[in-house]
């Protein structure tokens, strides 16, 4: 994929993303900025698996050779080959016409390639070993990296060959994925492309002259790429830096896919879960293999309904019995996967599909998580199949194995039988084909001869009306199967059209890069899809929090009302009051000073009256408590899902079991802090402290009595414009005093209540703890990586 | 009718079905509501089809698109009625096929088959089919194709069929959209389905035999303890009289309507008793402890017994101003008052009037103490019933206290009451004072008169001093007489006090317990008895 593409002006609307490619073209010919980073090919496709580029290289040297020139320089296994694009040089511009830059400049550049690769390219490593470090700081932002790149290419002038090489070459890289995107748009694309890689090549050629050659190729080869299918064949794994930049965004990504945690079950968090595994899985077993080493050879799932044949198609395929058929349903447990003994390597070892066990032989026992590697001659080099579970049976386990099986696909071949192509799940799986993008070919197997006509045209005006109708399709008849195999004639179209994939290594990879594009395209909707559904995690986790302090503060608010409106003063504590007031206790506590040492009487009644007010405030607040937790309960049923279930907790309908002793060691304390502010605040009016001693025990009685709203509710006091402690109060301690002691002791009661909700609160907070936290940032960093990763391709 | 009686005797599915319909009546608000529509869906198909015509027996043929399920419609029917073809899916409404007619528009009708579709066998035609008489036999459009997606019907009618005959064909069997949606839930529906293996020319035998097996373990493993299992092939006429046997047995014993309707309702009530397992009996009544902690814990919340010391304690105060000696209340005015020294003296005006505020019941306690009564009588109850006697126990919360209230204004005397005797005793008080003055009246004269010669006394009575002596006897033993005579009254009242005490708490407390039944004891046993009436009903519809 090193290759300058670039993209005409007229071509701009057709991207998206806000590739900073794009806008070079319009700048063209501009010469380059120095100061702009440059981004160089790095050394660093030693770090990567070592047989692919080698393997790569040669399959596609030999193939390049057939097809005229593409730049298989690259194939190289070390930084040389990247090099070699990045000096790319001067002669190619010339040679690259407007038209037809692609193929003759194709052609010759192959041929340059051949010569010049190792001199120039060796040489030049160096520099580009150098460049890369500071280039390196670029790449994260691939927004700049792609940006720089259109500077580079722009200016022909560029100093350092390298450096503009290099950024060109990132450009191009996310030039030619889109235009892959858009092949089916058109041809257009194609010309523009290549007009782009011409300027590419210009640019290039401002640089040394050692790469020509390549640069040439470079023009070329994109061209081919995007231009569609009809184009060359590429090789080769993806140019460093854009592989780097595109690794390490699809690292963030996996990274932040895989700290989602949707712990609340609302609805859609277990389809949330599911998407979320499907895309890891996808990750890990298809995308970064698969941006590492697009050279790999491609791999073709075969999918479809159980019994639809995919096993008689496969081993009739292999030529030889690779994997088991018969009449059971459902017949393949495991996948298998067939391949020509040349690349079983990469399919034993390598990363695709790297989470499941590799077997030589299906094994008994051995589960959906296993895959049977089979080498087969038979099979053309290249391409690999791979024989799936079905997509409906009644084991639940092979429908995810055979998703995630086309998950890593390159190619999706999907076998229906004429009894199925109505199939409700045949069409789920054709819609998900759709939405992924990914290259799909259709097997209709098993059809009676008799009705073969009306049986195909039907299903082909089934597919058109879903928009399909360009879909390559396959027939195969239903014949008598022979040891698991059809025989030869019934296939004979679909292993051509195997063969040809195999030999013209171009085609297959632009299916490669379309379903590639395809997967990354559709990161898009269902990245997004996640975070938003954690969004409403976190929103819903929010609102179960509100009702929890609604309720609680409602609460709150009734005690308030209650210990001010005088609705306490009832029952037992009024019956308490009247005693203590009327049986003369009242006047008592009031003393004068001189002489008397009148005998403290009645302390019982006192202690009487202080219990009945302390159980008067404990009944208010355990009533309260009571109905605020009924009320959590009440508000969290009427939340969907996660509501519900956490509402069914245990307990959490009533107050806690410690709530009555809480409360009573508050009320117990909150009077004893009343006594203390009555003592040390009341400062008795001078006047009247000459005169008179008072027991404060009691006052603070008489004190709480008025605090508590006496005489202002229904309980009449007769006349007076203020109840009886009031006045009293008033005037022992003087009006200010009072007012500054009742504030103080009512926000004290306030406060001591409210730690005691606070603690109440705790319960339902743990209970929603105990579902999981989900974390907000979460969610932007997916976006954040969903977008990284948008600009690094 | 009569036979509809009769299998409903035999059955016992109508005492069921009538429990479940106890169940329907009961469960709002304790259920699910989802299965309690479900529970009203079956009951009004087992009312309508038990209605409707017992002497036939509506059999559907379900399947995927594709398996023969018209094909082995015309072939047990032996005419070619429901179109058949390669296109898929080719069924699109269902064909129903009547042997013996008579009686059987109305269920066809309740079937919402199109006039159209409905086909007859007439008898006459029929060589050797007279088994089959009283067979509605429907061939159903597919559900698993795209185009079921949109349409119930064929779900609609799997659901209302007496009988259901499963077509699978060798490549279709397994498919989860048959199994995961309809074989699943089809534990001890046995009686009732049938499974038919179709296609079965295009296997040899040892493949036949091997897919029937495999079926039928799939099936085991599904929960159909004893799959039936016939294979047949529409096109070469192979195991259709199988078939036909089969579906005759049903036909004949004209229960598969009784039988379907029982297997429905068992995994209806097995759903039911899943989600609301019976935990206990309970007793239906409050007990007396309960009852008696409810009414002590109302008690409180007036402040009965506090009310009684305030009232003894009050009474024991003012009636000194009643019954005291006057010596000594007027000995004490001459005490310094300290609030009249702080221009506080209405402040004592307020404490008089203090007493005679009525006392009423604090709300908050009362609530605790009917939540306490809900709480120890449901514990162990499933949570919604708990709920439910919580709610039941709180249904007149708000009404209570005022009634409790109430009562306590009419039973207890208002604390400032003034007895008669208090008065009568008063004026004997004073009457003794005015004899002590009059005494001391007496006295002076007999000094003035009699002592000092200050003149001649108007009556020689008054100046006679001799009697001097006497009159100080008479002077000191009516102040004795008064003080001794208010230390009795006290004792009195103190005395009486105690008496009012007792009755007040005895009186108040039988109200209080009155109260409470009717608002707080009633309610909570109608919920009881709600709630062991529910779990009668499920144990009779699970039978």
């Amino acid at each position: 994929m090193k290759s300058a593409a670039r993209k005409t002006p007229d071509h701009k609307p057709a991207r998206k993303s806000g590739d900073a490619v794009t806008e070079e073209p319009a700048i063209e010919e501009q010469p380059e900025t120095p100061g702009e980073q440059t981004i160089t090919f790095r050394p660093i496709q030693d770090g990567d698996p070592a047989p692919d580029p080698a393997g790569s290289g040669d399959d596609s040297a030999s193939v390049d050779g057939d097809d005229g020139g593409t730049s298989q320089s690259r194939s190289a296994p070390n930084g040389s080959a990247a090099d070699v694009v990045a000096e790319a040089g001067d002669g190619d511009v010339p040679e690259a016409g407007p038209g037809d830059a692609a193929a003759s400049g194709g052609d010759r550049g192959g041929g340059d390639a051949g010569n010049g690769a190792d001199t120039p390219a060796a040489e030049e490593t160096a520099p580009a070993a150098e460049s890369e470090t500071a280039a390196s700081s670029g790449d994260d932002a691939a927004g700049d990296a792609a940006a720089q790149a259109g500077d580079g290419d722009e200016g022909g002038t560029g100093r350092d060959g390298d450096d503009e090489g290099g950024t060109d070459a990132t450009g191009i890289e996310s030039a030619g994925i889109e235009s892959a995107e858009n092949e089916t748009a058109g041809n257009e694309t194609a010309g523009n492309e290549t007009a782009g890689n011409e300027t590419a090549g210009d640019e290039s050629a401002g640089n040394e002259s050692a790469g020509n050659e390549s640069a040439g190729n470079d023009g070329g080869a994109p061209a081919g790429q995007t231009g569609g299918s009809t184009g060359r064949v590429r090789e080769m794994p993806l140019p460093d830096p854009v592989s780097e930049a595109l690794t390490r965004a699809l690292d963030q990504l996996r990274v932040a896919v895989k700290g989602l945690h949707f712990g609340l079950d609302v609805p859609g968090s277990d389809e949330a879960r599911k998407a979320q595994a499907a895309v890891l899985a996808q990750i890990d077993d298809y995308v970064i293999p698969r941006v590492h080493m697009s050279t790999a050879p491609a791999l073709i799932v075969v999918a479809g309904s159980t019994g639809a044949g995919k096993s008689t198609l496969v081993n009739t395929l292999a030529a030889q019995k690779v994997t088991a058929t018969g009449v059971r349903r459902p017949t393949t447990s495991v996948p298998v996967l067939a391949c020509h003994p040349d690349d079983r390597d990469w399919f034993a070892k390598g990363d695709l599909l790297g989470g499941l066990n590799r077997l030589d032989e299906p094994a008994d026992g051995a589960g959906t998580d296993s895959v049977v590697v089979v080498p087969t001659p038979r099979l053309p080099q290249g391409v690999a199949l791979l024989d799936t579970p079905d997509i409906d049976s009644v084991v639940e386990a092979h429908h995810d194995s055979a998703h995630r099986m086309l998950d890593a696909a390159d190619l999706w071949v999907f076998v229906t039988t004429a009894s199925r192509y109505a199939d409700a799940p045949s069409w789920g799986l054709l819609r998900r084909a759709k939405e992924r993008g990914a290259r799909l070919v259709i097997v209709l197997s098993r059809v009676p001869s008799r009705s073969r006509d009306v049986i195909v045209k039907h299903f082909g005006r089934m597919l058109d009306e879903y928009g399909m109708g360009e879909v390559e399709r396959f027939v195969v008849n239903e014949t008598s199967v022979r040891d698991g195999r059809l025989p030869e004639i019934e296939i004979t179209e679909l292993r051509m059209w195997l063969a040809e994939l195999s030999v013209d290594d171009e085609r297959r990879t632009a299916a490669v890069q379309a379903t590639l594009n395809g997967v990354l395209n559709s990161f898009r909707s269902r990245l997004p899809a996640l975070a938003r559904h954690l969004e409403t995690q976190v929103a819903l986790r929010a609102d179960l929090r509100s009702d929890v302090d609604a309720a609680y503060m409602g609460a709150l608010a009734e005690i308030d009302e209650a210990t001010r409106n005088g609705s306490l003063l009832r029952g037992e504590v009024l019956a308490r009051w009247q005693d203590f007031a009327g049986s003369g206790d009242l006047m008592r506590t009031l003393q004068l000073r001189r002489g008397s040492k009148g005998s403290h009487q009645g302390p019982e009644r006192v202690r009487a009256l202080k219990a009945s007010l302390r159980a008067g405030l404990e009944s208010v607040i355990t009533s309260a408590a009571q109905r605020a937790a009924e009320e959590v309960v009440a508000r969290w049923r009427q939340r969907a899902g996660a509501g519900d279930r956490l509402a069914a907790t245990p307990g959490l309908g009533r107050p806690s079991e410690e709530v009555m002793r809480r409360t009573s060691r508050t009320i117990t304390s909150w009077q004893d802090h009343v006594t203390e502010l009555i003592r040390t605040e009341g400062v008795t009016k001078r006047s009247v402290a000459k005169i008179i001693s008072f027991d404060v025990e009691s006052l603070s009685l008489i004190f709480t009595v008025g605090l508590l709203g006496y005489g202002t509710a229904d309980v009449s006091v007769g006349s007076g414009t203020s109840a009886l402690p009031q006045r009293l109060l008033r005037g022992l301690l003087g009006a200010e005093s009072l007012r500054s002691i009742s504030a103080k002791a009512r926000s004290d009661l306030r406060a001591r209540i409210g730690l005691l909700f606070d603690e109440e609160t705790l319960r339902y907070v743990d209970a929603l703890d105990s579902a999981g936290i989900p974390d907000e940032a979460a969610a932007t960093r997916l976006y954040q990586a969903t977008y990284n990763l948008e600009v690094a391709r | 009718m009569s036979a509809v009686s009769t299998a409903q005797a035999q059955f016992g599915l109508g005492s069921r079905l009538a429990a479940l319909s106890r169940i329907v009546e009961l469960g709002p608000g304790r259920v699910e509501p989802a299965l309690l529509t479900e529970a009203a869906q079956l009951l009004l198909r087992a009312g309508d089809r038990l209605k409707l015509s017992p002497e036939h027996t509506v059999v559907a043929l379900a399947g995927g698109t594709g398996s023969g399920k018209s094909s082995l419609f015309n072939a047990v029917s032996g005419l070619e009625l429901s179109p058949i073809g390669v296109r898929r899916p080719t069924t699109a409404r269902t064909h129903a096929c009547v042997w013996g007619l008579d009686g059987a528009a109305p269920l066809l009708d309740w079937l919402q088959i199109q006039w159209r579709h409905r086909f007859a066998r007439a008898s006459a035609l029929d060589r050797g089919e007279g088994r089959l008489h009283g067979l509605i036999l429907l061939d159903l459009p597919d559900h698993d194709s795209i185009r079921a997606l949109t349409d119930p019907e064929a779900h609609r009618l799997i659901q209302v069929a007496d009988l259901v005959v499963w077509v699978l064909d060798p490549q279709k069997y397994a498919d989860a959209s048959v199994h995961r949606r309809y074989v699943a839930e089809l534990t001890g529906h046995d009686d009732v389905t049938v499974f038919v293996l179709n296609q079965a020319d295009r296997l040899t035998p040892e493949e036949q035999a091997e897919c029937v097996a495999d079926l039928e373990d799939l099936l085991r493993r599904e929960g159909v303890a004893h799959p039936r299992v016939v294979a047949t092939s529409a096109t070469t006429g192979k195991g259709i009289d199988g078939l036909k046997a089969v579906l005759a047995d049903s036909v004949a014993a004209r229960r598969a309507a009784y039988q379907r309707l029982e297997a429905d309702l068992d995994r209806l009530m097995a759903r039911l008793a899943k989600e609301m397992p019976e935990v206990l009996h309970v007793e239906p009544t409050v007990d007396g402890a309960r009852r008696a902690g409810l009414t002590d814990a109302l008690c409180d919340a007036v402040g009965v017994s506090a009310l009684g010391e305030a009232m003894e304690n009050v009474y024991g105060v003012r009636s000194v101003d009643w019954v005291g000696w006057p010596y000594a209340r007027w000995a004490a005015r001459l005490r310094p008052d300290p609030l009249s020294s702080l221009r506080l003296g209405g402040v004592k005006d307020d404490i008089r009037t203090l007493v005679g505020s009525s006392v009423s019941a604090q709300p908050a306690e009362v609530d605790n103490a009917v939540q306490a009564l809900g709480d120890g009588l449901s514990a162990g109850m499933p949570e919604v019933w708990q709920n439910g006697v919580r709610e039941a126990a709180r249904s007149r919360s708000p009404e209570l206290s005022g009634a409790l209230s109430k009562e306590l204004a009419e039973v207890a005397p208002p604390l400032d009451r003034v007895p008669g005797w208090w008065w009568l005793l008063k004026i004997w008080q004073y009457l003794l004072v005015v004899m002590f003055v009059a005494g001391l009246a007496w006295a002076g004269s007999i000094l003035a008169y009699g002592v000092f010669k200050a003149g001649r006394p108007p009556a020689e009575i008054l100046g006679d001093v001799a009697v001097l002596p006497w009159v100080g006897l008479m002077m000191v033993s009516v102040l004795g007489l008064g003080l001794l005579s208010a230390v009795a009254s006290r004792n009195f009242v103190v005395l009486g006090a105690g008496k009012e005490r007792d009755r007040l708490e005895r009186d108040m407390r039988r109200r209080v317990g009155a109260v409470a039944q009717d608002m707080v004891v009633t309610p909570v046993e109608r919920e009881l008895n709600r709630y062991n009436e529910f779990f009668g009903a499920m144990a009779a519809a699970r039978r």
